[in-house]
């Protein structure tokens, strides 16, 4: 192997960089691609976390990457504009798609730095951030204990009031966070009313809710970020687009939960009145240290929402992006916590961080090894299938894919294939391409437990609480779940998002 | 999955014991006294004028049983089982002399409130004319305090002792928590790396004073929804047991002392109970 590797390696390493490799290169950077999709679907097994695998991933294809010669190691251009010259100054092959850049100034930056996409980061860090301190001032655990209060206790109100707190939790937060809260107040409450023999299944439901609810704003989950910045969708126009959707398939979800694994209403007045007494040793306040924090918390929740919804639209901020307004509301959450903020940044994921920088340089070094460029001409056989064909193969097989491996790199190699096939053939890429990705991305984590980072909490927390439940296991009850959400995704993303979108 | 356990750890934080106020049934209080004659019947005169103070007490029926009747503790235990009263009302070190030291309870009162799941109305030692000393005190039930190392959930004992509450009295409602037991769990926290020693500190002290001050908020809650009158105190500290309930007592001039004297996992009366019964002399004690 390493002998084949050699004798691919030019002999002037630190010559200019080549953007055409040849196809054995293409093809050793592919099983790299291969390579890390399988370590990531076998994370459990290998004991290693993301960062680590996609890290030493980014490492060797950095290494191989120069070795190639196929990666540019030019100064990076700043602040270049495009700037306008009198038509006999144009250079002969100007075309008015090609604009002319003036203005910039080069930097030295290594290679690996303009590779991530810090918008991305940005984004994630600071909602984390804001997320998690707007937490400390008991908002999301307020909600979560006064709708408990409010099922009076019963089963299956408490399974309706709990499924549609994922949703909107995923949808406001994120989903891995709304399967932590909503999980672990699962696991607690059915403790206290003694019926920790549903956990399980309020646990799969929830899980499941969460990939649903992740599909119902831009920033409710990763691959909408990632493929929404690509594809240029706006807040407001991707909760037009995806709300209906997700409501519909959340009360399906929900009616079907019921029936398939029973979940009893309170019978009697005996009963009743001993669920609402448990129910009612819950106090809500208790996470509450400072009301006027819990107020701040609430309305700068609101408001971090409102902005985020007009990113695209507010003077000043529009240039500024969404990870800028992420990262100044978490400061300003922060100055509550100002002398001790140092906790706050403990907790960040920093596993999920380093992942994503590593796996956008894994992603840019492949695109120069003209990997992407192989995987679209595959998905242009799927795209050759016809507007409809193409669009519903195109969201079955991202569901396929990311129910065995993180939707994270799905996503973003998608997206940037999607990109440059609309940069080429604009006339191929109509926007269902996109959606099928996103909700293929997303609604793929339902089919297995690996599927989805929320689903894996949920897996997680069932393993916390001794309730088996084997790989095979999920998949069998949540076949019957995943199938008709795909199947409702395809005929809303080729009939109704049209119009939507 | 450390987020889980943070928000699990919230959860159940928020999940609180709620106290149910309930009346302590007391109809038939035995009175057990080691003396005869006049001097029986003034000690039995001062229980009845203490249970005279007790929500309901004028409702109780009184039987006494004197020294003639018995001599051991097996004598004593035969007539508890053939009354089957709600209440015992005795003094410590019953036909001994041992009562003059502050050693112990007497052989009697030790069997009677281990073996018997009534309470027993530990009064102050009589003289022999069977007036007790500091008898002012043994006749008003007007400060009460329950004494406990684990007041959450203690229904039992807050509602003894708020039956024992004259209505326009004080409950002062403690918990020490042991210093000694906590320093011991924090040196041990002090050598593990992981764990930031003064913030486990601060979090778990908190925590540990925070169980009992919600208990004895909900205890307020649910008197006012019973419409009980009653004073409230809640006295809530980290300290050493029996040093710290000796301080309370004393600065709190505290008329009667509810204490819980069973201990689950052994048959000797609980640690707690036994040194503050045998040095609390002056004060009467309900020993549940």
């Amino acid at each position: 192997m390493l002998a084949t590797i050699l004798s691919l390696i030019p002999g002037d390493a630190a010559g200019a960089a080549n953007h055409t490799p040849p196809a054995g290169v293409t093809y050793l950077f592919c099983g790299l691609l291969v390579g890390l999709i399988l370590c990531l679907a076998f994370e459990e097994r290998l004991h290693a976390k993301k960062s680590i695998i996609a890290g030493l991933f980014a490492v060797v294809c950095l290494l191989l990457g120069a070795a190639f010669h196929i990666l540019p190691f030019q100064d990076v251009l700043i602040g270049a504009i495009p700037i306008s010259l009198p038509e006999g100054l144009l250079p002969s092959d100007w075309s008015p798609a090609h604009h002319i850049y003036g203005g910039e100034h080069a930097v030295h930056m290594p290679v690996y730095i303009p590779a991530v996409d810090w918008g991305v980061i940005a984004i994630i860090l600071g909602s984390s951030l804001f997320v998690d301190v707007t937490s400390r001032s008991g908002l999301f655990t307020w909600i979560a204990i006064r709708l408990t209060k409010l099922s009076g206790g019963d089963p299956r109100k408490l399974l309706w009031f709990y499924g549609l707190m994922t949703v909107v939790f995923s949808a406001v937060l994120n989903n891995v966070t709304a399967m932590i809260i909503v999980g672990s107040l699962s696991a607690v409450s059915l403790g206290k009313l003694k019926r920790s023999n549903l956990l399980l299944a309020f646990l799969l439901t929830e899980g499941l809710l969460t990939n649903i609810g992740g599909l119902l704003t831009l920033i409710s989950s990763v691959p909408n970020i990632i493929v929404g910045q690509a594809a240029g969708i706006s807040f407001v126009r991707f909760f037009i687009v995806a709300s209906p959707f997700v409501l519909v398939t959340t009360l399906l979800t929900l009616w079907m939960a019921v029936r398939v694994f029973k979940i009893p209403r309170l019978s009697g007045v005996p009963e009743r009145l001993e669920a609402e007494e448990l129910v009612a040793s819950f106090d809500e306040n208790d996470g509450i240290d400072s009301v006027g924090f819990f107020w701040f918390g609430a309305a700068m929740l609101a408001l971090f929402i409102a902005v985020i919804a007009t990113t695209s639209v507010l003077p000043w901020v529009s240039s500024l992006g969404m990870g800028y307004v992420a990262l100044s509301f978490a400061l300003i959450m922060l100055l509550r916590y100002r002398s001790s903020a140092d906790r706050f940044y403990q907790t960040v994921d920093w596993d999920l961080l380093g992942f994503f920088g590593a796996l956008f340089v894994v992603i840019y070094v492949m695109e120069h090894a003209q990997v992407l460029h192989l995987i679209g001409q595959g998905v242009g056989l799927l795209l050759g299938l016809g507007p409809n064909g193409s669009t519903a193969s195109l969201l079955v097989s991202a569901a396929g894919f990311s129910s065995v491996t993180d939707n994270i790199p799905l996503a973003a190699m998608l997206a940037n294939i999607l990109k440059a096939q609309a940069a080429q053939a604009p006339e191929l890429i109509s926007s269902g391409h996109w959606w099928a990705v996103i909700f293929g991305a997303n609604l793929g984590g339902n089919l297995t437990p690996i599927g989805s980072a929320s689903t894996l909490v949920a897996v997680t927390v069932m393993h916390k609480h001794k309730l088996p439940l084997s790989f095979i296991g999920f998949v069998a009850k949540a076949l019957p779940y995943a199938t008709l959400h795909l199947f409702i995704a395809v005929l809303y993303v080729l009939f109704v998002v049209p119009f939507l979108a | 999955m450390d987020k889980v356990d943070q928000f699990e750890s919230v959860f159940r934080s928020a999940t609180k014991e709620l106290f149910h106020y309930g009346i302590l049934p007391i109809r038939t209080v035995l009175i057990v006294t080691d003396l005869c004659g006049s001097p029986a019947e003034r000690f039995a005169a001062k229980v009845r004028a203490l249970m005279a103070t007790v929500r309901n007490g004028d409702e109780c029926s009184f039987v006494t049983i004197d020294g003639e009747r018995f001599t051991s503790a097996k004598d004593l235990l035969d007539l508890v089982e053939a009354q089957r009263p709600d209440l015992i009302a005795s003094y410590r070190c019953l036909h001994s002399e041992a009562w003059r030291w502050a050693f112990t309870l007497g052989a009697h009162i030790d069997v009677l409130t281990q073996s018997t799941t009534t309470p027993v109305l530990l009064m102050p030692h009589p003289d022999d004319s069977g007036e007790a000393a500091g008898s002012e005190s043994t006749v008003k039930t007007d400060r009460v305090m329950a004494v406990t190392d684990h007041l959450t959930g203690d229904e039992h004992l807050v509602n003894a002792a708020l039956a024992f509450t004259e209505p326009s009295g004080t409950l002062f409602l403690t918990h020490v928590e042991d210093d000694a037991t906590f320093e011991r769990y924090l040196g041990v926290v002090g050598r593990i790396p992981e764990i930031d020693t003064e913030f486990a500190r601060e979090l778990i002290e908190t925590q540990l004073l925070k169980e009992p001050h919600d208990y004895i908020r909900s205890v307020s809650a649910a008197l006012r929804l019973a419409n009980v009158a009653c004073t409230i105190e809640e006295l809530v500290s980290m300290g050493s047991h029996v040093k710290e309930y000796k301080a309370l007592v004393e600065a709190n001039q505290v008329d009667l002392l509810v204490l819980n004297t069973k201990d689950e996992d052994q048959s000797a009366m609980h640690g707690l109970a036994y040194p503050l019964a045998v040095e609390l002399r002056d004060t009467p004690l309900l020993m549940l």
